[in-house]
Formats: structure tokens, C-alpha cells, sequence
């Protein structure tokens, strides 16, 4: 039967958990520790290796499309490369395909000089539209570059470069 | 001795006459020659046009006009193969405008190649290959495996609404699709692409800046994967059985009356995505922009 205490000093000094607590406070003390001291330069370190991988990653996805790409290239003597209008910087492509491609622009121009005034332009301005979004989607790489969105489409887009640029070279010629 | 006299006035009618009468066979063209009826034919021409009509006999002919700066026209048979060309004098800078009616059994293949020529081609069966560079194309297709394609002009194709494989492409054309079926493959770079099919066994589409716009009924394992850049992606699509969507834009907006759980793709950075699964395997819709706004409905 219980008794009724009158007085504060009556009270109990200590009052046993029922069960044993300290155990899984000290582990949850020790992986914070271990959290602050070994993770830390980790999670540094993984942070600075995010944007490095997803580049890679990125040059890596560029490399497989742009051989798939390079099936649209021209075949045999590659001529001189020179700047065009169309042409930008694609610091991302690898050089065989800037090569290639340069190649193909000095044809493409010289097709393009050969179209009435009003084809041309309509032309060009495709081709620049092209361009100009390879560049905006290696922009937006530059500054995300793990996101797959972008780099499936900067892929893509340069094969398109590829093919559109094909296109108008091959355009016009007499197969039969 | 008698002396052949020509009076002054005979003369006279005599010198018109005669190039007249040499140019006046030049100007058109009235050829028949024998085909077969699942033969293959070859036409090219730079400028004018050519129009293509299938009939119901094994033979081909063409008809048409031709102008001053061309310098024949050359009809070719060889076994199942018809190559009718139109011939400019070498090193010609004109453009030497010719104007052919040609008719072909029904059945046969064709492979069309001109320049700003405009090219139409109606009745015919087979597998086509159309191409231009700024002649528009108007095209009704029913072959499998068939190919329409041009830099700048626009592209109207009609399908028979039957399944085929076939693929159109333009730099900076539009491209304008009907009744298709089956495997389609679109492309453009600026010009707008306007695609309605009947049923989709698998849609494959590209477009950089214009707007691509499919409309079909999907089967139930269909696919549709179209991918934009600054274009917009509109797409309505009828999926008895249910569908499938993976959608997803870098910048752009995802609307639409699928699109009721548009979700961000990442808590601090641009980006949206819908993913939609209403049935566990079947028909399926990819769809990606980089700052083009994607509709997405299934009515």
C-alpha cells in the first residue's frame, strides 16, 4: 500500500528508467562525433566532387553521342578549318567532332551561297537558331552539369546540328 | 535550164517558220514507255515542278512543259527501273523550269529529287522518297518504309490510315501530317510540326524551336518520345487502355489535363517533371523541353 508523502524531502533522490537509455544516447553521441570529425572533410569532399563527376559524366555522354553523330559526317578529305558565322565554341565537344564539323560548315557555306537570297536566310536563320540552342543548353550544363535533362539534350542537339547540317550540304544534289 | 525561184514573201514565212517549228518541239513532252507494275522510279528535276500520279497501267508516261533553259528531258528503262531526268545544259546558271505530269503504275516505288521544284504525288502505293530543298511537297503516302524530306520547303503529307513506317524531316519547313499510322519518325529544326495519327505504334519527334504539335490514338504498348529545346511540346493522345507519361522540362511549364502532380525536379534549381502511371505496363509518353512549355492530354 502506498504511503502519502507530507513532505518534499520524502520525495525519492533518483527514479530508474525502465529500461537502460544510455546505450543508444552514447551511440548517437559517437556518430556525431564521428560525424564532425572524419565526414566533415567527406561531405566537403563530396560536395567538390559532385560538379566534377557530373562533367565527366557529361564529356563522357557527349563523347558516345557525337560518335553517333559523326555517322552523319562527311567521308574522306577533311579540308582546312576555318571560323564561320554559324560556327560557336563548343568547349564541351571533343575535337575529332569539332573538326568534322568545321569541315562540314565550309561545305554548307559554300551551299548556302549558292541558294536564292530568300532560301538562304531562312536557312541560315535555322541553323543559327540551332546553334544558338546547343550553346544556351551548354550554358545551363556549365552550371549544372550532373542534370540529365541537359546533357541528354545537348547530345541530341548536336546530332541534330549534325543532320541539319548534312541535310543542306547534301541538298540539291542529283542522285540519279 | 530551169531555175528554182523563191519569192521573197515564201522566204520570209519560211525563216520564221522554221525555229518555231524547232522550238515548238522542245517545249513539251509526250513519252510512254513500258513498266512494271511493282517497278522503281527515279525522277529528278530542278526547277518547276513534278507531279506524280499512280494508274492502273504498266506502262509510264509523262507529260509536262518544259522551258527554254533545259536542255532535254532523259527517260530511261532498265528492267524494273525508270529514270526520268531533266537534263540543263552543263554549267548552266539558270534554273531551267520544267513542268511533268507522270504517271505510274500504281504499285511502284518512287524516288522524287529536285531542287525548288514543288513536288505532289497522289495514287501511288509504293514506298516513296521524296526530297526537295525549297519545292514544298505535297504527298499522299500508303508505302511502307517511306521518306519525305526537304531544307525549306513545307512538307503536307496524307497517310492512307493504314500502319506504315515513315519518316519526314525539315531544316526549316513546315511539316503538316495526316491520317498517318504506325512508326513515324518527325524532325525540324524551326518550322512548326502539326502531326495527326490515327493509331500510334511508335512516334519519335524532334524539334528545336518550332512547335510540335501530335495528335493520335495509342496502342496499347505505343510509344511516344519527343524531345524540344525552346519549342513548345503539345500533345494529345488517346490511350484506351491507360498510359504512362515521363515528362520533364528544364525551364519551360508542364499543363494539361494529365497534368495534375507536376512536381518540382529539385528543391533549389530549376525544372519540373510529371510522371503519371495509370497502368502497370503499356502504352508510354516521353516528352522533354529545355524552356518549351509541354501540354499533355489524354482527350
Amino acid at each position: 500500500m502506498n504511503r502519502r508523502l507530507t513532505r518534499v524531502d520524502e520525495l525519492k533522490r533518483d527514479i530508474p528508467p525502465g529500461r537502460d537509455l544510455w546505450p543508444a544516447i552514447s551511440a548517437a553521441i559517437e556518430a556525431d562525433k564521428a560525424a564532425a570529425d572524419a565526414p566533415p572533410s567527406m561531405a566537403r569532399r563530396r560536395a567538390a566532387w559532385l560538379p566534377a563527376v557530373g562533367l565527366a559524366a557529361a564529356v563522357g555522354l557527349v563523347a558516345i553521342g557525337v560518335l553517333i553523330g559523326l555517322s552523319f559526317a562527311p567521308q574522306g578529305a577533311t579540308p582546312p578549318v576555318v571560323k564561320t558565322q554559324t560556327g560557336g565554341s563548343p568547349e564541351m565537344m571533343p575535337a575529332a567532332y569539332r573538326n568534322q564539323r568545321d569541315a562540314l560548315l565550309i561545305e554548307v557555306q559554300a551551299k548556302l551561297s549558292s541558294m536564292p537570297e530568300v532560301e538562304r536566310k531562312k536557312v541560315a536563320s535555322s541553323l543559327a537558331t540551332l546553334r544558338r540552342s546547343i550553346d544556351e543548353i551548354e550554358a545551363a550544363l556549365g552550371r549544372d552539369p550532373a542534370n540529365a535533362l541537359l546533357q541528354e539534350l545537348f547530345v541530341s542537339s548536336c546530332q541534330e546540328e549534325m543532320r541539319a547540317l548534312t541535310a543542306v550540304r547534301d541538298s540539291g544534289s542529283q542522285e540519279t | 535550164m530551169s531555175v528554182f525561184v523563191i519569192r521573197p514573201v515564201t522566204a520570209l514565212w519560211i525563216l520564221v517558220a522554221l525555229p518555231i517549228a524547232a522550238s515548238g518541239s522542245e517545249d513539251t513532252i509526250d513519252r510512254t514507255v513500258a513498266a512494271q507494275a511493282q517497278g522503281e522510279v527515279q525522277i529528278s528535276n530542278v526547277s518547276g515542278t513534278v507531279d506524280v500520279r499512280g494508274w492502273d497501267r504498266n506502262e509510264i508516261k509523262v507529260t509536262g512543259d518544259i522551258g527554254e533553259d533545259v536542255e532535254r528531258v532523259d527517260i530511261e528503262t532498265n528492267g524494273g527501273r525508270t529514270v526520268i531526268k531533266v537534263v540543263l545544259p552543263r554549267g548552266s546558271s539558270h534554273d531551267g523550269d520544267a513542268t511533268l505530269e507522270i504517271q505510274v503504275p500504281r504499285m511502284s516505288s518512287i524516288e522524287v529529287s529536285a531542287v525548288s521544284a514543288d513536288v505532289s504525288s497522289r495514287g501511288v502505293l509504293g514506298t516513296q522518297r521524296i526530297k526537295t530543298v525549297s519545292g514544298e511537297i505535297s504527298a499522299d503516302v500508303a508505302g511502307d518504309n517511306s521518306e519525305v524530306r526537304s531544307v525549306s520547303g513545307d512538307i503536307t503529307v496524307r497517310g492512307a490510315g493504314k500502319p506504315i513506317a515513315l519518316r519526314v524531316s525539315s531544316v526549316s519547313g513546315n511539316i503538316d501530317l495526316a491520317n498517318a499510322a504506325g512508326k513515324l519518325d518527325a524532325v525540324t529544326v524551326s518550322g512548326d510540326a502539326r502531326l495527326q495519327m490515327a493509331d500510334i505504334n511508335e512516334v519519335r519527334g524532334r524539334s528545336t524551336s518550332g512547335t510540335f504539335d501530335l495528335r493520335g490514338k495509342l496502342t496499347h504498348d505505343g510509344r511516344v518520345d519527343v524531345e524540344a529545346v525552346s519549342g513548345d511540346i503539345r500533345l494529345r493522345l488517346a490511350a484506351a487502355e491507360g498510359l504512362s507519361t515521363e515528362i520533364e522540362s528544364f525551364s519551360g511549364d508542364i499543363h494539361g489535363c494529365l497534368a495534375t502532380s507536376v512536381e518540382r525536379v529539385s528543391k533549389y534549381g530549376p525544372g519540373v517533371r510529371l510522371t503519371v502511371r495509370t497502368v502497370e505496363a503499356g502504352a508510354l509518353v516521353r516528352a522533354k523541353t529545355l524552356s518549351g512549355d509541354i501540354e499533355i492530354c489524354d482527350k
